[in-house]
């Protein structure tokens, strides 16, 4: 399953940001942006000879397993976390 | 008592971590760790699905504040990173090969294939590093 929503929250001298990502939406919000990335991305390709098949099931097996993805750091009163739903 | 529930209680009692914070790592733990099975019940053993780095110190030079990284990776994902790798062009890889050869890394990356790629991250499933010094704590392990 792709991710649903990434969580970003950040806390500095007592100060928390949190920011919701709700990654289905957004990536409609940028559909329009589609043909000329498969475009630029299919250039890529075969300019550095990498197959565009294999790169596109690659890329799409990484952002398969993205969920579960956890990353916290917290020093003092500064803590960053980021959390793939 | 399990091992990680043991450390986090210790980290607590020599002041590396607060309590909010040991209850949140508790709490955390309880979430990832699914109940025991029942006894006398024989299920097939579960593989593990995340890889965890904790690594947990306190800085004396900041006044002694601790501090906590904490990064759990699915190991689906680690496959998938090592996947991705396997398409990097060959000339990237002469360039790399050269540059580790000059930092004293002579290893040839053109000779990994994707199954050995895939049995690395296989036995990564049997890793578990744990350091521990009187300021810092270092854990690495699959749960």
């Amino acid at each position: 399953m792709i991710p649903q929503l990434v969580t970003i929250r950040h806390r500095r001298d007592g100060r928390v940001r949190r920011l919701y990502i709700p990654v289905v939406p957004l990536l409609l919000v940028l559909s329009p942006l589609l043909l000329p990335a498969v475009a630029a991305s299919l250039i890529t390709c075969l300019f550095y000879q990498v197959r565009p098949v294999r790169a596109l099931y690659a890329l799409g097996r990484l952002l398969w397993t993205l969920p579960g993805t956890r990353i916290e750091y917290v020093e003092g009163r500064t803590a960053l976390l980021v959390s793939v739903r | 008592m399990n091992e990680q529930r043991r450390q986090i209680l210790e980290m607590l009692a020599e002041g590396k971590i607060t309590a909010d914070e040991a209850e949140r790592l508790i709490t955390a733990l309880e979430r990832s760790q699914p109940e025991p099975p029942p006894a006398g019940a024989t299920g097939p053993k579960t593989r593990p699905r995340y890889l965890r780095v904790l690594v947990t110190w306190v800085d004396d030079t900041v006044g002694g504040e601790p501090g906590r990284i904490n990064v759990r990776v699915p190991l689906q994902l680690l496959r998938a990173g090592v996947r991705l790798a396997t398409l990097v062009p060959p000339q990237a890889l002469t360039r790399a090969n050269d540059a580790l050869s000059r930092s004293g890394v002579p290893i040839d990356l053109t000779q990994l294939k994707p199954q050995d790629l895939e049995e690395l991250v296989e036995h990564l499933e049997e890793v578990d590093i744990d350091l521990d010094e009187p300021s810092s704590t270092v854990k690495v392990f699959c749960e």
